[in-house]
């Protein structure tokens, strides 16, 4: 009987064989939530969303799992949860990635620190639980909570939030082969341990979340959040804890992506949390939003060609701690759309002028909002509601959904919305595509 | 204190200079025992001192230094340090090597929880005084809310009051609850645990080794645990080598003015006890400060401050907190052990050895420094019907608060860097 492993092994050599009869159709990029060059991408309509949702206590099996919507507003199930895969457990079910062949999906859990391996190419509607990396913190050295999964080729990225010690927001990198064998670790840079990279301001608190690559540059960029005892901890205590809220990160980093060593460490302070590097081969820039203090970053190449770090613009009314989340670029660079949590808002920024965004449009989507993903024609975004099991609101504001828009370049329009809820589900989270045309000869 | 770096340049290794070098070396002095820059052993590696300005600079410290090196534990136990009395150990249990290391395999074991992310250690992290530094009260597994801050394991074995209520009195016994506790540890059963131990393969043979031939059980998990725990003794502070050893200059004269105003005029002693051989610094008895009171039928305050990154705070209105927020949970105190309605709001009083290391303060940890703590007592607690008649408002001025605060500082055993480095050298369980 064939291992895991050599299952993977054999199916990936399979897909590679289909990737490269496929790359001229498909091209080389993900949707715009996705960098480019690294992965085959859907173009056109896409049929499927797959959302790892956090499983909650009393609600359904109260498990994480993986759910399957129908988005292609062809199919007679469009707008309806055709599927979903438990997983057993809840491991504060966040956020997730393909492999570079895109035929498996690497769900991880900030909790437990598991990683879940689903097959999507089989049948792209029925996601297959096909393994799990159950050993993430013993074999990283003490890694805790595995949070952005990003492929390097035939390698896997992936971001840790928190450490094995005390729970705190030191951290590190952790590199797996795609085929699940663990490869290497990477702490992030501290004080005492700068691993020759330039402090350029005051902090270097080892703090890491998302992360995101410029291939062509050899670029890589990481951000900060917090530990497994704030991110785990209900929101209302810690909005009340003094000393937790000193416990933030305050960074962002620029490696050189070829060998993980890391270049300068920049002061991005209030949270950086999600990265999104510009799409077109001619832009060498990447935003992030802090979630603390509500402003938008940029970290861009100057004219001697080095990395530099500036805040933009802000985003709401930093006063009232809006808490942008999440946001997504479109394949055009020439627009931004953030999720701002608290409340509950879209913003759509005009991000032309990279050092200038200009707010131009807003939207309520809900009493909650978090996560957003756009098509690569912008012309479909989608929210999902739940930022973390113990962050959510409490009572009627802890709407649990997955709402599709269509965007025409004026108005959002709400063309379906599922109520976890009510369909006994938990509370979705990341969002990732999925379609037939990935697979077709 | 910057840290010392290499060669003024901004980039590279930084080296940070251990206390007793700058001491040495005159270039400063170690406060309460503690090293004048940030190093893996004494507090959080993710420095904070500072934060709430916009001036504040990262210390940080990297996980791979917490180098361990094993002590002998059984050694410490035999003979305390300078002002601690004999560790009473119980007939049942004579603490022995084997299961000092049994116990400590276990403390630092996240396995033991149900979901494998918490050890004991995950709330009583050795080199944070062993409990918490960076939060008011605990977080337990999937982020579940725990009432209280987390007690120091230093100097347990002394008590027979056991968690801020005294619901416990033996440490065997003790262990068990947090393990089984649906908000810290959460394991369905004690089986669960016993037969779980039993399949794990490093254990193999190390409760027969330490319980002649005995294998994992509700008894022996709770004797190994409790073994290694009351080798967690310190003493011999600069306190006890004053005040005990006749060494004059051990401590400074603020620190000697604070511990007459400890003993005289402030009173503290009444409640942390001490005498001419020996010091604990607790009655191990219960108290009503009126926190808990305050807590539970105050009206709290109308907005809360909120720091969103270095020198940046927002008020922020109470009833927007609330609603990201479960209700507070209750807490009465003794009186849910006793339900005696004279013990509601009572709670244990702490030892203060080493209180320097174990911020932040007060079973609800709603204090971040000693001054803080001062100041409370010194306004007489928080009026309530059942206020303790011993807290009363003490009129100190400023400077006097100052010397008791140089008091407490003076109350850092000698022995942390042993213990914090015996407890590095041990494995951190998780699943492989």
């Amino acid at each position: 009987m064939m291992t895991f492993r050599q299952k993977l092994f054999l199916v990936g050599i399979a897909a590679v064989t289909a990737l490269l009869t496929l790359a001229p159709l498909s091209g080389w990029c993900d949707e715009t939530s996705m960098p480019p060059d690294m992965m085959p991408k859907i173009f056109g309509q896409e049929d499927f969303i797959y959302v790892w949702t956090l499983g909650e206590e009393g609600l359904g099996d109260g498990q994480d799992k993986l759910v399957t919507v129908d988005v292609n507003p062809k199919s007679p199930k469009y707008g309806t949860v055709v599927y979903s895969v438990s997983v057993g457990g809840r491991n504060e079910a966040h956020h997730a990635g393909f492999t570079h062949d895109r035929h498996y999906i690497w769900a991880a859990g900030l909790d437990t620190s598991k990683i879940f391996i689903f097959d999507i190419r089989t049948d792209p509607a029925r996601p297959r639980l096909v393994g799990a990396i159950t050993d993430f913190v013993a074999k990283s050295g003490g890694v805790v909570g595995p949070h952005t999964v990003m492929p390097v080729g035939d390698r896997m990225i992936i971001t840790g939030l928190s450490n094995n010690r005390d729970h705190g927001g030191r951290t590190g990198l952790v590199e797996y082969t795609a085929d699940g064998k663990y490869v290497a670790t990477y702490w992030m840079p501290t004080d005492d341990d700068l691993q020759d990279a330039v402090k350029t301001g005051k902090y270097a608190d080892g703090y890491g979340y998302d992360v995101r690559m410029l291939q062509r540059l050899d670029f890589m960029i990481t951000s900060s959040f917090a530990g497994w005892s704030n991110y785990m901890m209900d929101f209302g205590k810690l909005l009340k804890d003094e000393e937790a809220m000193k416990r933030f990160g305050n960074t962002v980093v620029v490696w050189r992506m070829s060998d993980r060593k890391p270049l300068k460490i920049f002061d991005v302070p209030g949270s950086p949390l999600e990265i999104r590097c510009a799409l077109k081969p001619e832009h060498d820039y990447c935003f992030t939003a802090t979630a603390l203090t509500s402003k938008f970053w940029l970290v861009y190449r100057d004219k001697t060609g080095a990395w530099q770090a500036r805040e933009v613009s802000a985003i709401g009314d930093p006063a009232k701690v809006p808490l942008p989340v999440a946001f997504s670029i479109s394949s055009d660079d020439k627009l931004i759309w953030v999720t701002t949590f608290a409340d509950g808002k879209v913003r759509a920024f005009n991000v032309s002028d990279p050092f200038h965004p200009v707010q131009v449009y807003e939207k309520q989507i809900g009493s909650q909002v978090n996560m957003v993903s756009s098509s690569w024609d912008g012309k479909r975004i989608y929210f999902t509601s739940s930022l973390l099991s113990k962050w959510d609101k409490k009572g009627k504001d802890n709407e649990q959904f997955i709402k599709g828009y269509t965007w025409d370049g004026k108005e959002l329009k709400e063309r379906f919305a599922i109520d976890f809820t009510r369909e006994k589900l938990g509370r979705p989270h990341e969002m990732k595509f999925g379609a037939y045309s990935l697979y077709k000869k | 204190m910057a840290p010392v770096q290499g060669k003024g340049k901004k980039t590279g290794r930084v080296r940070f200079v251990p206390c007793l070098l700058v001491s040495t070396l005159g270039i400063g002095v170690c406060a309460a025992g503690l090293p004048a820059v940030p190093d893996a052993v004494h507090g959080p590696g993710d420095v904070k001192t500072g934060y709430e300005s916009a001036d504040y600079e990262t210390r940080s410290v990297s996980l791979q230094s917490r180098k361990g090196l094993p002590a002998d534990l059984m050694r410490l136990l035999k003979s305390p340090p300078r002002g601690l009395p004999a560790v009473p150990v119980p007939r049942d249990n004579p603490v022995t090597g084997p299961k000092i290391q049994l116990g400590r395999k276990l403390y630092y074991d996240r396995r033991l929880s149900f979901n494998e992310t918490m050890s004991c250690a995950m709330c009583h992290i050795p080199e944070q005084g062993f409990t918490n530094n960076e939060l008011k009260t605990a977080v337990g597994i999937e982020g579940r809310t725990v009432r209280r801050n987390a007690p120091t394991i230093y100097n347990v074995a002394y008590f027979s009051n056991l968690f801020h209520d005294g619901r416990e009195t033996r440490l065997e016994h003790q262990v068990w609850q947090p393990m089984l506790a649906p908000n810290e540890m959460a394991n369905p059963s004690i089986g669960y645990v016993i037969e779980k131990l039993g399949r794990l393969p490093d254990y193999k043979g190390l409760f027969e080794a330490a319980f002649d031939g005995r294998g994992p059980g509700i008894e022996t998990v709770g004797m190994a645990i409790a073994s290694y725990e009351r080798t967690i003794i310190s003493g011999n502070s600069p306190f006890d080598r004053w005040r005990f050893g006749g060494d004059e200059k051990a401590i400074g004269e603020a620190a000697k003015r604070g511990f007459r105003l400890f003993t005289g005029k402030a009173n503290c002693v009444v409640c942390h006890t001490a005498d001419d051989r020996q010091a604990l610094l607790t009655d191990d008895a219960f108290h009503n400060t009126g926190l808990g009171w305050e807590d539970s039928v105050g009206g709290g305050p109308a907005e809360y401050p909120v720091q969103l990154a270095p020198g940046v705070v927002v008020r922020v209105p109470s009833a927007t907190v609330e609603s990201f927020g479960e209700p507070p949970p209750s807490d009465l105190g003794r009186y849910e052990v006793t339900q005696n309605p004279a013990d509601r709001w009572r709670y244990k009083t702490p030892s203060l050895r080493n209180v320097a290391l174990t911020s932040p303060y007060m079973h609800n940890g709603v204090f971040g420094s000693l001054r803080d703590v001062v100041e409370f007592y010194n306004k007489g607690g928080i009026p309530n019907p059942l206020l303790d008649p011993e807290i009363r408002p003490l009129g100190l001025t400023r400077g006097e608060m100052g010397d008791i605060v140089s008091f407490l500082e003076s109350l850092t055993g000698d022995n942390i860097e042993t213990l914090v480095r015996d407890a590095f050298a041990a494995p951190v369980g998780d699943r492989h």
